[in-house]
């Protein structure tokens, strides 16, 4: 059941230590196979909808056959292309954004579907993969004094074998203060920078000549920390002196102010910001739950589009939004819709995304992946291939074991323009 | 045979005192000498650094200036070993080790019946339980969740076969065999047919959850799931159940005959003794060292099929359960594989057990394993020092497998008292470690430095009067306003009743430890002694629907929506209160564990215990230093507090920055204060604002330096 994803054989080793002695490292060799493709994307923003989305009263509509449901499809701005009645202002912006709409998912239980939607790999017993954002943060460099990875509103899967400086950092509320970024209270600035001087001498003289890592990088924690604390960038976190109309053409929600907190942060350099929002189980009452989804999305996602897109800073970010899988075709008892990873789809845009494009097809009543269906592992192939990521790049984990960044998959190139 | 010291008091009166920790110096001295080892040992530290380096290993914490006193006041030369005797019967001592065990088992408090397993490796650590028997406990156990304390280990991974034997051989052997699931091993002898084999003696282990209760046991079935030859290998008809093969051969050879020998007369031992004072006659008054290793293993059995020997009430409880629910008998049966298991593992001859787990300690207590890494005993990855390693298994095996015996040995020897190779290039630093002629820089592990910044604060308990740390705040709460209702009703934010299984016992958690971004250095505490009590609550939900986190949260939207009614209007209302944010701190010891991904243990490096390649991660990162620069509990720790000894030397006539300077040092890094440090501590504490402000800001610096947080 697990270990699937690691088949090495002791000659394809025997390979590549061999590969090690002529003087080129496997890390080296790789890249030299991969692709010379140059970047398209600089940042993501990745809306996580936790619970599994339906596809049908989003961005599947099925109008006239029976698992259509209580919403009709609308025209967008992206000729032939429809979506569901819910996204009324991010109609407008579909000449701008894709939509995969033939993910062949394998998990329906959340756990795994979401271990598997956000690091491309299947759980295993004996490890745990790190999350995209991880990924990215680690193959592409920290820009400017803020962290490169932050997840907002939720927990972004950890960084595991790729170790600590891969982790999120983390929001837990868009607009909050950290308070964790500024002295404690009571503590004057005057009075906090001269404990920091003294400090630094104390660890000075203590370290003395000693060249141990060990005492070194602390320090260097230690002024990563400071001046992120004094670094002007730090108010892309906050969001009071954003003007009331921003924030309710953003619907002054907390996804709105998420989706508002992950522009500002973007446009200071973050490389990787992950939103998240829950509540997209609908086994029971589908279409209520959906139609109050789409009220609080459809702004928020639209606004975004529209002034990333005005700032050109959508040609060099991509915006995903992302599910565990969609649902049941079927309409239950209970008005809901039920887990379904047979097939579902997926929202994409900027960062090289080709506008007004879809990939793939359901077949017709959305139960099964019609034309070109994306694996999992293919749409983690594909955000890599947008960033200038080489896929099939070993890391090692603790135990020694070379693990691929993504696992096998093969990027969209239909995707990008 | 006077070597062996044991926790058990009555022993220690017939004992004579431990001689055979100068012994292991010199067991590693020869084996250096026949390596070829030039270089000098460094010299031993000196006392103050001994005292400092031992209790944060033995108990997790710093030492207080009484204890810094009490030792000074011990005749130099036996000091030392009267400060490890002290610490070894110390109550902390099992809290601190159950850290080890619990990391090294990856036991979760919010894990099914991972909380009663933390519990019982403390109470097992507290009573002397050899390490041999925990292990064959846990690897036989078989029972209900909770109620058998041991179940950890095996529901920690579901039950699972495949992960089980991974598992097993890594914990107890050191042995790296997972890989082997999928192919056979790439650097290494192990097959995957030796892994099946391991694995088959986990393969008729069935986790059950209760349909009504949604209690979880494990009982034995019938047929076994692991089949050879495995899945996508040939033909599907062709598998046939896999017979439990052991794949690690005993030793044969004359080494381990020694120490059995010991542990035999060891065991007779105590059996007398224990014969003698319950007045009964045992089975150990003739007992050969089969006849004893037996007895432990059934002992182990009987537990688990709830025969007798049922202090935990195993059998009651499923006896009442089998009454109310009118289900056959064939739950919560034992597990003769498991058993047969536990009893090839803990065998004496097989070295590999007392190896990995002596090299285990050693490496928590030096900062590097004779091998390394400690899971990783394999031909490709061969032993440093055997000798020396096989002196420690040797010495483990005839204590009786004692965790007490062993620190005791590693801890009185040169190796560990040795100071650190500070000011050489690395190359030459790393090869002293190699050696053992110098220990490594150690950092703290998280638990270790939020204790001893807890102690160093006095935070352990309330250090400043009361009501000097009134704190207002306002809340704000949803009133709806509706006609018919005569006032404003109140509407409480929704909060859904969590589905609960086997909650763990908790303490309430402090006052003030609401819900707050700036809180994440708190946490809930975990009672053991409630967790192993007979008279165990259970949280018995009939008949309700098991919904997921992600459903529960798509109800509470839309009962959120719901509530958003046009026809009931809402305003807020800002109640104010007022609260005594009188600082105090628990032990993170006993906090469930692993915290939360944010907590200050985590940030640290306190792993998930999620799975087996995980380790305990000891780099810095900018969230430890923004945790500790402007954390509260840094923050808390530096401020005076009227209560502690500090204010006196820094407020009214007899004030003293001098001696205030002195005890800060004393209290925070265990030493004095040289010349130099003297008079640059007490300027800053005299130009600040008042002594008291320029005392916390010289604490501050102190709790953040690397000298707080390094051990000496």
């Amino acid at each position: 059941m697990s270990c699937q994803d690691y088949k090495l054989t002791r000659r394809r080793m025997l390979g590549a230590t061999g590969a090690s002695i002529l003087g080129m490292s496997v890390r080296q060799l790789l890249a030299a196979a991969g692709s010379s493709h140059k970047p398209t994307a600089e940042h993501v923003i990745l809306f996580w909808n936790g619970g599994g989305m339906t596809h049908l009263d989003t961005w599947d509509p099925k109008p006239g056959r029976p698992t259509q449901g209580e919403f009709e499809p609308i025209q967008t701005s992206a000729s032939g292309v429809q979506i569901s009645e819910i996204f009324p202002q991010l109609a407008k912006q579909m000449h701008h954004c894709a939509l995969v709409r033939s993910i062949a998912g394998t998990q329906g239980a959340h756990g795994q579907a979401t271990y598997n939607l956000q690091t491309s790999y299947r759980q295993a017993a004996n490890l745990r993969h790190p999350g995209f954002g991880s990924v990215v943060v680690h193959e592409r460099d920290r820009l400017g004094d803020l962290p490169a990875y932050i997840s907002i509103s939720g927990r972004a899967p950890r960084a595991h074998y790729l170790g600590q400086k891969c982790e999120a950092y983390f929001v837990a509320s868009p607009g909050d203060k950290d308070p964790y970024l500024a002295f404690p209270e009571g503590i004057t600035q005057i009075r906090g920078d001269k404990r920091l001087d003294v400090l630094a001498k104390f660890n000075r003289r203590f370290n003395g000549k000693s060249v141990n890592p060990k005492l070194a990088s602390n320090q260097t924690a230690i002024s990563e920390a400071v001046a992120l604390m004094r670094s002007p960038a730090l108010a892309a976190f906050e969001l009071d002196k954003v003007p009331t109309t921003t924030l309710n053409r953003y619907g002054d929600t907390a996804f709105g102010r998420g989706a508002l907190l992950a522009r500002q942060l973007v446009e200071t350099g973050v490389r990787f910001v992950q939103v998240n929002r829950g509540g997209f189980d609908t086994h029971s009452n589908n279409f209520p739950a959906m139609q109050n989804h789409g009220s609080v999305m459809d702004p928020a996602l639209a606004s975004l589009i529209e002034d990333l897109a005005k700032t050109g800073m959508l040609k060099k970010t991509m915006v995903i939004m992302l599910s565990e899988f969609g649902r049941t075709p079927r309409i239950n008892a209970n008005a809901g819709r039920d887990h379904w990873p047979n097939v579902f789809s997926c929202f994409l845009a900027g960062g090289g995304i080709k506008g007004g494009h879809v990939v793939g097809s359901s077949d017709k009543d959305g139960m099964q992946p019609d034309q070109q269906p994306v694996p999992v592992a293919n749409l983690h192939a594909s955000f890599c291939y947008a960033l200038g990521i080489d896929p099939e790049k070993q890391v090692q984990t603790p135990l020694g074991r070379p693990m691929k960044l993504v696992d096998g998959g093969k990027p969209v190139v239909e995707l990008f323009g | 045979m006077k070597r062996f010291r044991l926790a058990v008091p009555l022993l220690l009166l017939l004992v004579a005192p431990v001689c055979g920790a100068d012994s292991l110096g010199q067991v590693l001295d020869r084996e250096n000498q026949a390596l070829g080892v030039t270089q000098q040992a460094l010299p031993t530290v000196d006392d103050l650094a001994f005292l400092r380096r031992l209790t944060i290993d033995l108990i997790g914490r710093i030492p207080t200036t009484e204890e810094i006193q009490q030792f000074e006041s011990l005749p130099a030369a036996t000091r030392r070993q009267k400060a490890v005797d002290r610490l070894l019967a110390d109550e902390r001592f099992a809290d601190r080790w159950t850290v080890f065990f619990a990391d090294m088992l990856r036991l979760r408090t919010n894990a099914e019946g991972g909380a009663a397993s933390v519990a019982f490796i403390n109470r097992a650590l507290r009573d002397g339980m050899g390490w041999d028997e925990m292990a064959r406990r846990m690897i036989a156990a078989s029972g209900k969740s909770g109620a058998t304390p041991e179940l950890g280990f095996i529901l920690g991974d579901n039950a699972d076969p495949m992960a089980l034997a991974g598992a097993t051989a890594q914990v107890f052997l050191g042995v790296r065999v997972a890989c082997a699931q999928c192919h056979d091993h790439p650097f290494d002898v192990w097959t995957r047919k030796d892994f099946y084999g391991l694995a088959a003696y986990f393969g008729k282990t069935r986790r059950v959850q209760s349909q009504f209760t949604n209690t979880v046991y494990t009982t034995e079935a019938e047929q076994t799931t692991v089949l050879w030859p495995p899945e996508g290998v040939g033909e599907a008809s062709e598998r046939k159940p896999m017979l439990a093969t052991f794949p690690f051969p005993a030793h044969k050879g004359d080494r381990p005959t020694r120490p059995i020998a010991r542990l035999a007369q060891l065991r007779e031992r105590l059996a007398k003794l224990a014969a003698a004072k319950s007045n009964r006659v045992q089975a150990g008054k003739d007992a050969g060292l089969e006849a004893l290793l037996a007895a432990a293993a059934g002992k182990a059995d009987q537990r688990s099929s709830g025969k007798k020997g049922d202090s935990l009430g195993v059998a009651r409880e499923a006896k009442r359960d089998a009454q109310n629910l009118k289900i056959s008998q064939a739950r919560y049966r034992a597990s003769q594989l498991r058993t047969e298991l536990g009893r090839l593992i803990t065998d004496p001859r097989n070295r590999l057990f007392a190896q990995s787990f002596s090299n285990r300690v050693w490496a928590e207590l030096i900062g590097r394993g004779i091998v390394e890494p400690v899971d990783n005993f394999a031909e490709s990855n061969p032993a440093s020092h055997p000798r020396t390693l096989d002196f420690l298994a040797d010495e483990f095996i005839a204590s009786g497998y004692d965790l007490k015996s062993i620190v005791r040995l590693v801890v009185n020897s040169a190796p560990y008292q040795r100071r650190h190779a500070v000011g050489l290039e690395d190359p030459q630093r790393i090869k002293l470690e190699a050696a053992f002629l110098a220990t490594p820089m150690r950092r703290m592990i998280s638990e270790v430095l939020y204790d001893s910044i807890v102690t160093a604060g006095h935070l352990f308990d309330v250090k400043h009067e009361k009501g000097k740390n009134l704190k207002v705040v306002w809340r704000r709460t949803r009133v709806a306003k509706q006609p018919a209702e005569p006032e404003g009703k109140t509407v409480k934010p929704q909060t859904l009743a969590a589905v609960v299984k086997g909650k763990p016992a908790m303490k309430k958690p402090t006052p003030g430890g609401t819900i707050s971004p700036y809180n994440v250095e708190n946490a809930i505490e975990l009672d053991f002694d409630s967790l192993l009590s007979e008279s165990k609550e259970e949280v018995r939900i009939d008949r309700m629907k098991v919904m997921s986190k992600e459903e529960i949260e798509a109800m509470r939207m839309q009962q959120e929506a719901a509530n958003r009614r046009p026809d009931v209007r809402f305003f807020d209302r800002f109640i104010r209160t007022s609260f005594d944010d009188n600082p105090r701190f628990n032990t993170s010891m006993r906090m469930a564990s692993p915290a939360a991904p944010e907590h200050f243990l985590r940030i640290f490096g306190q792993p998930s215990r999620a799975t087996l390649d995980e380790k305990r991660d000891h780099t810095p990162s900018m969230r430890q230093a923004l945790m500790l620069l402007n954390g509260r509990l840094t923050h808390e720790a530096s401020r005076v507090g009227e209560l502690e000894p500090m204010y006196r030397l820094l407020t009214g006539k007899s004030r003293n920055n001098t001696a205030a300077v002195r005890l800060a040092y004393r209290e925070i890094l265990t030493r004095s204060p040289n010349s130099t440090e003297l008079t640059e501590a007490v300027t800053i504490v005299t130009s600040a604002a008042n002594p008291l402000s320029g005392m916390a800001d010289l604490r501050w610096i102190l709790l953040n330096s690397n000298e707080f947080r390094f051990l000496p």
